[in-house]
């Protein structure tokens, strides 16, 4: 049979995915294992743009696409689509985590205290070549301090609302399925406060840093101090049908509280997510300060970022221009042609002018 | 009680892989959409196992209607077996145990991108399309909050002015695909990316067309029997692809929307779009059986197919030379 070309497309797609996965090889439970203990802040990252706590199946999902992070967050994501929703958990109160890692930036001291925690923030940043020469890197044991820390330590915003330098937003009564649900109903916009949280909360990390950057530079109407900076762990609480509370475990968790001057009050910016993601959450809190009042159509207003910086539809989006479109380049093309061809037409005797080329109309993009 | 009184079995996927809530919201919102022809719906658009942009929309409103009597065709540019069609009715087929089909005539349920089949579609048959951009109104407001407004308040101008401009600096409408059309006098949407060559076919037509955004979080419908007139102004008509008088090299089908494919001489060949059709009239060439259905455009003339106007018998095949390449 003729039409050769347009059959067999099969069997060639089968192959380029074997190819990929070859590269990948056989892998096991020891190899999930191991990315897990290796890469506790990449398991943090994409279980917070997948919006599914659970470390094995973010560590899966890594050693299943090699560290491509779209693929491995669209994975957990559409796997998390096949799961029901069996309760909601009961609200996250910010003394009630168990905190890890707390900063202010704003005072230098807060009560409950600062607790530097884990970071890299002041380390000098050496490749530990000696690895590469046979070297194993042991890092210098931690020296526990006299005092420790509290485990749960007050809200910074607690103590400037009750200096009156700060208007708390209203305390939320919604509960349980009436709690808005990105994952089941779209954005919309004048967009919900929940959604507008919960859609920073599984934004992809670059992304958000790239216009969070943006806003701190000079693009955006309000400059952000780090009201509070917190890497910390939640109970989650939920109601078993006989009506008993019981802890369910804990997830690692991170927030920001960043504050601008407006008038003489302090406004509130705040961004959360799964797992230990400073940098996003930062950024994050920067776009939800700047959002009231932002010029429609600027970065920094909400309908902007919050589209812009959905990564599973961002990057999907993105490689499908790889899928032929010849139909709709075939459309465009004819009118162009036959544009030209009017054109040509219409003006036989002047000189041609090949800098006038019609090709220059905005036209919808092909899609 | 107990949480596991809550729970049924346990299973790895559900029928169709959407779960039951999804399923149901997209059944609302697919009735919401069919009740008003070209209104876009919003609606929650889960993740699936592709990725956005691939097909999802069209993908979740397939896996909500798909029962395993139904014999399933993937579209992608009008080929059955091209990269996206063949993972998509793959994914379809595992998940949903339908049969799978190229034939359009056999197809209960049609997934398409970017192309509606040549083929007349019959009442039974739903065409479900995959769009990238619902929005008509992106080229001239890209925020989806005001174009929400202008729709509702049926504020088109800047519309019509963007068209009336590309006429005055080109001399014709330069929208290729996609091209902007009112449904059912009322809300203009964009037909997918479907080429100019095929929005006579939802006008009037009798089969159900449901286009779907999965990234995008819309869902519009065109209903059997609706109209669907493209935007023009009385004095500049609606036109279709210039490919009346094109020749597929393959199969020497005439009068139907080609793909161009460059030649190392500088001159082009073509070979019909739609795959299957192709595939057909090769076949009816070979003398294997005719198995051609009625087709919307007959030698390049668009074939009126309101109610009572049936398209008419099948024109004699085109005997023309295949292999005659136009020059560009």
């Amino acid at each position: 049979m003729a039409y050769v070309a347009t059959r067999g497309g099969e069997r060639a797609i089968e192959q380029s995915e074997r190819l990929f996965r070859e590269e990948m090889g056989a892998f096991d439970q020891a190899r999930v294992d191991e990315v897990k203990r290796s890469l506790p802040y990449l398991i943090d990252r994409v279980m917070g743009e997948a919006s599914l706590y659970d470390e094995d199946l973010a560590a899966l999902a890594l050693a299943q696409t090699g560290g491509e992070l779209y693929e491995a967050v669209l994975l957990l994501r559409a796997w998390r689509t096949t799961q029901p929703r069996l309760t909601v958990a009961a609200p996250v109160e910010q003394d009630g985590l168990f905190t890890h890692r707390r900063i202010s930036a704003a005072f230098k001291d807060i009560p409950g205290g600062q607790v530097l925690g884990p970071t890299l923030d002041y380390a000098h940043r050496i490749l530990a070549t000696e690895v590469l020469e046979g070297g194993t890197y042991a890092p210098e044991p931690v020296e526990p301090a006299a005092h420790s820390a509290p485990a749960h330590q007050p809200a910074v915003s607690a103590w400037q609302a009750e200096n009156d330098l700060i208007d708390l937003p209203e305390d939320d009564e919604t509960k349980g399925n009436d709690i808005p649900d990105l994952t089941r109903e779209p954005l919309l916009f004048p967009s919900k406060r929940a959604h507008t949280l919960q859609s920073l909360a599984r934004a992809e990390t670059g992304g958000v840093l790239a216009l969070g950057y943006a806003a701190q530079r000079g693009y955006g109407q309000a400059h952000p101090t780090v009201n509070e900076l917190r890497l910390a762990e939640a109970e989650i609480a939920v109601t078993h049908p006989d009506g008993r509370s019981f802890s369910a475990g804990r997830v690692k968790v991170s927030q920001a509280e960043v504050v601008d001057k407006k008038g003489d009050k302090l406004r509130l910016g705040y961004a959360a997510t799964f797992g230990w993601n400073e940098v996003k959450c930062i950024a994050a809190a920067t776009l939800d300060l700047n959002a009231p009042g932002a010029e429609k159509g600027s970065a920094t207003e909400e309908e902007f970022f919050l589209y812009h910086t959905e990564g599973v539809e961002s990057s999907g989006f993105c490689i499908h221009f790889k899928l032929p479109h010849y139909v709709t380049f075939q459309s465009s093309l004819d009118a162009m042609r036959d544009a030209k061809a009017k054109k040509a037409a219409k003006e036989p005797q002047m000189e041609p002018s090949s800098s006038e080329a019609v090709g220059h109309e905005k036209s919808e993009p092909a899609e | 009680m107990s949480l596991s009184d809550l729970t049924k079995p346990w299973e790895a996927m559900s029928y169709g892989f959407l779960d039951g809530s999804a399923k149901r919201e997209l059944r609302r919102k697919v009735l919401k959409s069919v009740s008003v022809p070209g209104c876009q719906m919003p609606y929650a658009s889960r993740e699936v196992p592709m990725a956005r942009g691939w097909g999802t929309g069209g993908l979740q409103v397939s896996l909500t209607l798909v029962r395993p009597d139904m014999r399933v065709k993937v579209i992608d540019q009008g080929a059955d077996d091209s990269v996206n069609a063949a993972s998509i009715r793959r994914f379809i087929a595992r998940v949903a145990g339908t049969p799978t089909t190229m034939d359009t005539l056999e197809a209960d349920l049609i997934q398409s991108r970017h192309r509606i089949p040549e083929e007349v579609l019959r009442e039974d048959q739903i065409l479900v399309l995959q769009v990238p951009n619902p929005e008509p109104l992106r080229p001239v407001q890209p925020n989806m909050s005001i174009a929400r407004q202008m729709h509702a308040d049926a504020d088109y101008g800047r519309m019509w002015l963007q068209l009336y401009e590309q006429i005055v600096r080109s001399g014709r409408v330069m929208q290729g695909a996609s091209y902007p059309s009112l449904v059912h006098g009322r809300h203009v949407m964009t037909p997918s990316p479907i080429p100019r060559w095929d929005v006579p076919k939802l006008h009037m037509s009798k089969h159900l067309t449901i286009l779907s955004a999965g990234r995008e979080k819309r869902i519009f419908a065109v209903p059997p029997y609706t109209r669907v007139e493209p935007l023009v102004f009385s004095d500049v008509p609606y036109r279709v692809e210039d490919h009346g008088d094109l020749i597929c090299t393959r199969s020497g089908a005439k009068g139907f929307f080609m793909n161009e494919i460059p030649q190392d001489d500088g001159s082009s060949s073509f070979e019909v779009s739609d795959s299957e059709w192709g595939v057909k009239t090769i076949r009816a060439r070979d003398g294997e059986g005719e198995s051609r259905g009625a087709t919307w455009y007959r030698d390049g003339q668009f074939t009126d197919t309101r109610p009572g106007l049936e398209p008419g018998p099948l024109p004699p095949h085109d005997q023309e030379v295949p292999g005659q390449a136009r020059d560009v």
